[in-house]
């Protein structure tokens, strides 16, 4: 007797089923991990969506509300499983498992108990999907990119880290809102390690092609009167602020998330400050990873832009990789 | 029927001659509630609005009309005027003037009759003149009269700054301002990626000795239109797209930055009543504030240049 199926609909096509295009991984389902896919599946940029973690029922439970949301997006799979295979053919993956910070941690501290997480879950990822591009987001986000780097084995060009993406977005918000215009329409970049020691470039901010520090020469300065320098140090502690209030941050950083997947999906070539191998510029004798304006495309990091800093800002930026680099050597087995 | 709340319904409606703003309003779908057209010749409007009305399924905007009624238009809060004739093969749009002001003499004071809080954007050339007789005409106050301005010379500026650069023209930073036209401004000392001035990179972009010939860029840009008219017969996409994304500005409230026509009288030395585009703030009110730009001397001669020439164009219309 035939079924409904069977009566309802005349096969055309038969075949094994194409392999997705635009497969994205989620590793982590805590609160960043869900805000990063959700961000993605809102945008459309996936036709397979994969989430992977430890908990079972968590994940199980995560994976059947996004699917329960089926009817009103353009992602047809949705996938969960704490096998990897289930990751198989990813274009990108995003890490956000680890441990998060806690309330008055700095990232530094988490670091050797997310390492021992990776190592785990890095070769894991690449064994299923050899070609993928990786975003590293769980914190110290620098540091975990160069441990992913290493534990993958992947070329460079194939591992960022979300870096200050987010630490930009941040500024770019907070210093837009002081001149009442779009986030957008003000130009700013937050460079360097994602924290607190961040390195706001005030020489490039510009709106409209005007440039701020001409107009203002104390700009970002301590001696300003109009106090600008402040707007950076309230980025460096939003995530602090956030995290008392709330527990913890997650929207911003999965919206920006999905703003570097755009970029590397679509081929965009658009610039984005993501944390890269940056050894050998700006005098910086150590394999670290720090964040620099890079160009995203379907190859990943197609190539960086070449700053004009300042000698303090370079200062900073090596300040920050000897500092990394004191954590990173002392880390086992990667 | 459309319910007249105090806010009124987000109508916008395109005077148009030719298909061009409509469509180009379709690649940010979703922009409006309610989409009203006018034009005078009643079969081709009828059929542009049916077409469109055939896509409902595909789109968002629930209400999609069109008469040569200008009551059809009631309650818009942004009202996009493209009428008039358009440049011809060869011909440069301060040739149009006289021609379209007499359209614009009849078109404008419907207009403000029926909307009288809406925000009038200027798409029709030469445009700096028309958003100038536009202003005159519907006794406006001047943030809410706003010209397209060098938005579109901007926009192909960045296009072809990305493709000398293989970058994405949302990474490349340039702005055009002054007249829409022939005689636009580039600011190349605002030209920069990343916030990298590329004048600090190369100090001869924009002159003649540059090697790398920029200046040629610029002159891609002002001939753009040119090229794809003789082409084409017209340019109508980009400009579509140009304008969705101002009325997207206004429509959400989102204070972004665009180079628009606005009066400039007083600034740059400008002296006279004239209107030309500089980076301007847009918001639901309109124009809310306008950014002062560092411009090198010959930059602001140019603009001043221009103003003239407008001015002595101006002078002469009826209106």
């Amino acid at each position: 007797m035939s079924s409904v199926m069977q009566k309802l609909l005349t096969p055309v096509a038969s075949g094994p089923a194409e392999p997705p295009r635009n497969k994205v991984t989620v590793v982590g389902v805590g609160m960043v991990g869900m805000a990063c896919a959700v961000s993605v599946l809102l945008r459309d940029l996936a036709d397979e969506l994969a989430l992977v973690d430890v908990m079972e029922d968590k994940l199980k439970g995560e994976m059947m509300d996004l699917q329960h949301g089926s009817l009103f997006l353009k992602t047809s799979k949705i996938v969960a499983d704490k096998d990897y295979a289930v990751t198989a053919n990813s274009r990108i993956v995003v890490v956000s498992a680890g441990v998060r910070q806690q309330e008055g941690e700095s990232r530094l501290n988490l670091v050797q108990r997310n390492v021992n997480i990776f190592k785990h879950i890095i070769p894991q990822i690449v064994k299923h999907s050899p070609n993928c591009t990786l975003i590293v987001v769980s914190n110290p986000v620098d540091v975990l990119t160069y441990v992913t780097w290493k534990l993958s084995g992947l070329p460079k060009h194939r591992v960022i880290g979300s870096g200050t993406n987010l630490d930009s977005a941040r500024f770019r918000f907070l210093m837009a809102e002081r001149l009442g215009i779009h986030a957008s329409s003000f130009n700013g970049w937050v460079l360097g390690e994602h924290g607190d020691t961040s390195v706001p470039v005030w020489s490039g901010v510009n709106v409209a092609g005007v440039n701020l520090q001409k107009l203002n020469p104390e700009f970002g300065l301590d001696g300003d009167k109009e106090d600008w320098k402040a707007t950076h140090k309230a980025v460096v502690d939003s995530a602090y602020e956030v995290i008392k209030l709330k527990g913890y941050t997650n929207w911003a950083i999965g919206l920006s998330v999905a703003d570097l997947t755009e970029s590397i999906i679509k081929n965009m070539s658009r610039i984005h400050p993501v944390s890269t191998m940056v050894k050998d510029m700006y005098g910086i004798g150590e394999e670290v990873f720090l964040s620099l304006p890079c160009v995203l495309n379907s190859n990943g990091v197609g190539s960086v832009i070449n700053m004009t800093l300042t000698d303090a800002e370079v200062g900073q930026l090596k300040k920050s990789a000897d500092t990394l680099w004191g954590i990173q050597k002392d880390l086992k087995d990667i | 029927m459309y319910c007249h709340t105090p806010c009124g319904p987000w109508s916008t409606v395109v005077h148009y001659t030719w298909n061009r703003v409509p469509l180009g309003m379709q690649t940010k779908p979703d922009l409006c509630d309610e989409l009203c057209l006018i034009d005078v010749m009643e079969d081709k409007l009828k059929g542009e609005v049916m077409d469109l009305q055939h896509g409902s399924l595909f789109c968002k905007t629930h209400k999609i009309v069109g008469d040569k009624d200008y009551s059809t238009t009631a309650h818009s809060k942004v009202v996009v005027v493209t009428a008039g004739a358009r440049q011809q093969e060869g011909e440069s749009r301060l040739n149009l003037v006289q021609r379209n002001v007499n359209i614009f003499k009849f078109i404008i004071p419907q207009i403000v009759k029926y909307s009288p809080n809406a925000i009038l954007l200027v798409v029709s050339n030469p445009v700096d003149i028309l958003t100038y007789v536009a202003w005159k005409l519907s006794g406006f106050p001047r943030h809410r009269v706003i010209g397209s301005g060098t938005n579109l010379d901007s926009g192909r500026f960045r296009h072809l700054m990305g493709e000398k650069l293989h970058l994405h023209p949302s990474s490349c930073h340039g702005w055009i301002i002054g007249e829409h036209g022939d005689s636009s401004v580039p600011v190349w000392s605002g030209v920069n990626v990343a916030g990298v001035s590329l004048k600090g990179l190369n100090p001869d972009m924009g002159t003649d000795a540059d090697k790398e010939d920029w200046k040629h860029v610029h002159k891609m840009v002002v001939n753009g239109a040119y090229e794809v008219i003789k082409l084409k017969g017209y340019t109508s996409w980009a400009i579509g797209m140009s304008v969705a994304d101002l009325v997207e500005s206004i429509l959400k409230n989102l204070h972004k930055v665009h180079p628009v026509s606005t009066l400039v009288k007083g600034m740059h030395g400008v002296k006279e009543e004239v209107f030309l585009s500089v980076p301007c703030v847009l918001g639901n009110s309109g124009l809310t504030d306008i950014i002062h730009m560092t411009l090198k001397p010959e930059e602001e001669k140019q603009l001043s240049n221009s103003a003239e020439t407008l001015w002595g164009v101006q002078k002469e219309l009826t209106l």
